[in-house]
């Protein structure tokens, strides 16, 4: 089972009670106050308040969460489907993970309150294939739920509300994290994504009308419905506002997950990871998991939300902080990068398929000192090929790194074809 | 009916269109407008992954994809302009990343759509001499088609093709990524009645046929519009001929016949040109010149008359409208009964393949010709066009007067034997089972003496004595007579026929 | 396919609005029973499913948790994305492929271990880390990796 958080605010403050993965536990720490509230109000209304809160989607895009669920048609002959999108495979991110072994509750009765506003009668939580212990714990609490009545025909007792919970695993594929990737999973086929139109809420998971959110999205919906809007947007920025769990990784003494504000900056952010390894210095970081543009260590006062990352060129992504220090060399960081998204692009678009072949294996022959003069040309040529083309936005976040390299970093690049090896003896080895 | 306005020219749509298919529609698609594209194809679903067919469309910041954008009214397409362009050479480009430089030993140069828009959208240099992705390489996918699996740019229309008109779905893509790679299920092979048209749709040369492989290159090739003989559906060919042969068919689109699809049997059957054809007339058994048989035909035909003797008229559905119009003619001339025909039946599906496997039985009933395999009783005399009434029907004939292209026992056991030139050979025109008049022109010229059936029995009937058969014989001047005197081919006749066809009255 | 699995993945239709959503779930149970889908499991499967078999093995071959030839008893996947990477995880596989006398991608000769490497398991505050069959073990070092390694029978 993953680290407890090391810092905590209400997300998290729990995860240190060993019970607060059961029904019981979960209860006792005050859960279930959120569906309760919901459940005063109408439906309309609890999506009104989820869109005043102004709470975005957590899984990397950042999308209004109420806004997003207001797209959910308001009557349908057909069953209208949420689907929890638990995928998480972005590099740099693990935070999803311990909500699910440690607060799956928390995700549980942020779907039944989506249910509610949104009229879904049945959710399908998607979870990775690896995350073994996850999905038993959500499995687990499925169950109890149904159990104690709080699943199934009249949940909670609310006659007429009725709803159904699947926990599905998925077998291995980044993509599936894609929304629509993610439904063509969820139907037993390749995660291809789907081109739009038509949209999910139209047309989702099985052709029926389809909301789609992050684990973290609903795992924050009940405390704003239990504590109130001004409540949460005590915490976080004006566009921004909550917490998240930031998860930092890399090069520092301490990595691990940390639930703060969101517009904390990010130096503070690394500071509470124990700050870069002692003895080193920080040269690059990755902000927002690795499809997110890197900053050099001149930008890391940059407060921790999309609004002021978006003004530096990058985003705030899932929060998965990478520190890379001064040992790193960074041809082999792309080379990694570029590796993941050649194996990782599900094939269809031509661009995306051919472009992220194509820089990996440019990287990979500079890397092992083959480089030649017109490879930076070429290589700051190709994330233009691939950017906003596509049937998703794979190929945009398999541009972005390569991009954000070359803007910063690219002497390094050009270093290494001149010289036809690396200057980073210590690097991690490849 | 939206109107949309494409590179300064409105064109009003049709509803629920998508800008290709709407561009399709109308007839300008690759025809005026210019939106180069591979995984779209107007009969198979909408795929949207090759992303070459991207234009600007007003209103939209991010390029869009015109195969999956529907049409609004008022909506302004741009396909010409500076980011299509670059987008375009992007795709182009990254096509030809993994793509092997086969053109100098591959089938598809030169009807090659990624050498054509390569050349008219890409890049003038390569800037990768990377090896290209290792894959298969002209193996066997089944009985008909050669794979060549380092050419597919998984356009995977040909996935959609299994899977949406034979059904059969035996094709797929396998892995992900750039270590895609179209595949077979593991011991199976591409094997139903339709395979060959994934060498018609793939736009590259990764699935050619056995049967075309290596013959000739297709800039010798001259295409000619023609339809195919071996049902009642009359799929639409295109016949490519070069040095007086006729190397393949291919299909033809025709969206009120056989879409853009003709079956494997029918695709194969411009074989039978060059297959058991009968070169040299026969007089009594022994090979005598074309005059001499006609001649000989002739007196026979006069003496039968004169004594009033029975003459019965075999017709086949393999003839042309005008062909059998002829026969009709001259035996009304004779006075003789309606001629009779009998039609060759196979099993159908419901798909392209009807059970009549022959192309004119209609044309033969809407001129009132009898159908029947009954013996014919006795006669004195009969003229039989082609093989389809059996020996055993003609039994109790005396003189048989056969004028076939192929051989068969027919021709073996006729008194008279006339050469016909096949419909390759001659214009005409064959009526479908919907009742469709379509056209077929001369692609050869037969290296032996040969005559469309009309004309020969036109001969005979000149050399028999009868009025009215002196003028040389003119396919168009026939068929407008066939047009003008019988109801039922009204707009029949060649020249109104175009490349389409017609629909005839019921 | 036994039989039990038959009834296992029928259990399963009634969860998804169309029966093809339990392909997954039904695919982790054939593999169960010998670790790997077969040409012949994957008929079974596209009959149940009423697929074509190229439909199913498209399936398989999409998704890194399927297999499509026989396993080693165990599997070892070192994760070798970026964090982990960054600290030392590239390193320690090299560690282990010299002590299995394998490279990674292959299986012992004996069956017992199938050693890989996989793109981010979700774990980087505890890198470096691997996937053992179906669990996580974190926070390693070579020597920690090989122990474990070493006890799987």
């Amino acid at each position: 089972m993953l680290t407890e958080p090391f810092v905590k605010k209400y997300l998290t403050e729990h995860y240190g009670d060993d019970a607060f993965h059961t029904l019981a536990g979960y209860e006792r720490a005050g859960g279930f106050e959120g569906l309760k509230a919901a459940f005063t109000r109408k439906p309309d209304e609890v999506i009104d308040v989820v869109k005043q809160s102004g709470l975005r989607g957590r899984g990397g895009a950042g999308f209004g969460t109420g806004l997003k669920w207001s797209f959910m048609p308001k009557t349908s002959d057909r069953v209208k489907v949420l689907v929890c999108n638990g995928d998480e495979s972005e590099p740099g991110s693990f935070k999803d993970r311990i909500i699910m072994e440690r607060g799956p509750f928390q995700i549980l009765e942020g779907l039944l309150i989506a249910a509610w506003a949104t009229g879904a009668g049945k959710s399908y939580i998607y979870v990775r294939g690896e995350y073994k212990l996850p999905i038993e714990r959500l499995r687990k609490a499925v169950a109890e739920m149904y159990v104690r009545g709080y699943l199934g025909r009249g949940v909670m007792g609310k006659k007429g509300f009725d709803h159904d919970i699947v926990v599905h695993s998925g077998a291995g594929a980044y993509i599936c994290g894609e929304e629509t990737g993610l439904l063509e999973s969820l139907e037993g086929k390749k995660g291809q994504p789907r081109k739009k139109p038509p949209f999910p809420a139209q047309s989702g998971a099985f052709g029926l009308p389809t909301t789609v959110n992050n684990i973290e999205t609903f795992a924050h919906v009940p405390y704003i419905l239990a504590r109130g809007v001004p409540w949460f947007r005590g915490f976080g920025t004006e566009k921004s506002p909550g917490t998240t769990i930031f998860g930092v990784s890399g090069h520092v003494e301490r990595p691990g997950l940390f639930e703060l504000p969101l517009g904390t900056p990010l130096s503070e952010i690394i500071q509470h990871a124990g700050g870069v390894r002692r003895g080193h210095s920080i040269k690059a970081v990755i902000p927002g998991g690795m499809s997110m543009p890197v900053l050099p260590p001149s930008q890391l006062d940059v407060k921790m939300a999309e609004e002021f990352l978006s003004e530096r060129g990058t985003h705030l992504g899932t929060g998965g902080v990478m520190v890379m220090d001064d040992t790193t060399c960074l041809v082999r960081a792309m080379c990694v990068i570029g590796y993941f998204f050649r194996d990782e692009s599900c094939g269809q678009c031509t661009q995306c398929r051919e472009g992220t072949g194509w820089v990996h294996k440019i990287c990979e022959r500079i890397e092992a000192g083959r480089g030649r003069a017109s490879d930076m040309d070429l290589l700051a040529s190709i994330p233009g090929m691939m950017e906003g083309q596509t049937i998703c936005a794979f190929a945009d976040a398999a541009a972005w790194p390569l991009q954000a390299m070359l803007k910063h970093f690219r002497g390094e690049f050009e270093d290494h074809i001149v010289r036809g090896g690396c200057s980073f003896p210590e690097s991690f080895e490849l | 009916m939206p109107r949309i306005t494409v590179d300064d020219q409105q064109y009003e749509v049709a509803e629920g269109r998508t800008v290709l298919q709407a561009l399709d529609d109308v007839g300008v698609l690759m025809n005026g407008v210019d939106i180069p594209h591979y995984c779209w194809h107007p009969k198979l679903s909408i795929d949207g992954s090759c992303r070459l067919c991207q234009v600007e469309i007003e209103g939209m910041p991010k390029l869009q994809i015109a195969c999956n954008t529907p049409v609004k009214d008022g909506m302004v397409v741009r396909t010409q302009s500076d980011k299509v362009a670059t987008a375009r050479k992007s795709v182009m480009e990254l096509l030809l990343i993994n793509h092997p430089l086969d053109c100098p030993i591959c089938d598809q140069a030169g009807e090659c759509k990624l050498q054509d828009y390569a050349f008219d959208y890409g890049v003038e240099h390569a800037r990768t001499d990377m090896p290209r992705r290792p894959a298969k390489k002209a193996t066997e996918l089944g009985p008909t088609i050669v794979f060549d699996q380092e050419r597919c740019i998984l356009c995977r229309r040909c996935v959609r093709f299994c899977r949406e008109v034979p059904g059969t779905g035996e094709l797929g893509v396998f892995d992900r990524g750039d270590s895609s790679l179209l595949e077979l299920f593991p011991g199976s092979k591409l094997d139903n009645a339709y395979s060959m048209n994934v060498a018609d749709i793939c736009p590259v040369g990764a699935l050619t046929t056995k049967d075309f492989r290596f013959k000739i290159r297709v800039w010798f090739l001259e295409d000619q519009p023609s339809v195919c003989n071996q049902c009642s559906t009359g799929c639409n060919v295109s016949a490519a001929r070069a040095n007086n042969k006729v190397y393949r068919y291919v299909a033809r689109r025709n969206d009120a016949v056989n879409d853009t699809w003709i079956c494997d049997h029918g695709r194969m059957s411009y074989r039978e040109f060059a297959e058991n054809r009968l070169t040299r007339a026969r007089v009594g058994g022994a090979d005598a010149a074309y005059d001499h048989a006609v001649n000989a035909a002739g007196e026979a035909l006069r003496q039968v008359r004169e004594r009033g003797g029975r003459v019965v008229g075999v017709a086949t559905p393999f003839a042309s409208n005008e062909d059998l119009w002829v026969l009709r003619k001259l035996l009304a001339q004779l006075g003789a009964e309606p001629a009779r025909f009998a039609v060759p039946r196979g099993p159908a599906d419901d798909i392209l393949i009807r059970d009549e496997k022959c192309p004119n039985a209609a044309g033969a009933r809407r001129l009132g010709f009898t159908e029947s395999s009954e013996p014919v009783g006795r006669a004195d005399l009969a003229i039989v066009l082609g093989h389809t009434t059996s020996c055993v029907a003609l039994a109790g004939v005396e003189n048989v007067i056969s004028i076939d292209a192929h051989g068969s026992e027919l021709t073996e056991r006729a008194q008279i034997v006339l050469p016909a030139r096949t419909h390759a050979e001659y214009e005409g025109s064959f009526t479908n089972w919907k009742g469709r008049a379509q056209r077929f022109v001369p692609l050869v010229e037969p290296t032996f003496e040969a005559l469309p059936m009309g004309a020969a029995l036109a001969q005979i009937a000149a050399a028999a004595g009868l009025e009215g058969w002196s003028e040389p014989y003119d396919p168009r001047r026939v068929s407008s007579e066939l047009a003008g005197q019988v109801e039922a081919f009204a707009k029949a006749s060649l020249a109104e026929l175009g490349d389409q066809g017609v629909e005839l009255p019921s | 396919m036994k039989p039990e699995t038959r009834r296992k993945i029928e259990e399963l239709y009634p969860l998804y609005p169309h029966k093809r959503g339990a392909l997954l779930p039904a695919i982790y149970l054939v593999q169960e029973e010998h670790g790997y889908v077969s040409p012949e499991a994957a008929r079974e499967l596209a009959e149940l499913f009423a697929l074509k078999p190229v439909e199913v093995w498209e399936v398989l071959s999409f998704y890194n948790m399927f297999y499509t030839e026989p396993q080693g008893r165990h599997h070892v996947y070192v994760c070798t994305n970026l964090p982990c990477s960054l600290r030392g995880a590239r390193t320690m596989l090299k560690g282990i492929e010299k002590h299995l006398g394998i490279h990674s991608g292959e299986t012992t000769s004996d069956g017992r271990v199938t050693l890989g490497h996989e793109e981010c398991l979700g774990s980087c505050g505890t890198a470096p880390m691997m996937r053992v069959d179906g669990r996580y073990c974190e926070n390693l070092d070579l020597e920690k990796a090989l122990r474990i390694v070493d006890e799987l029978e």
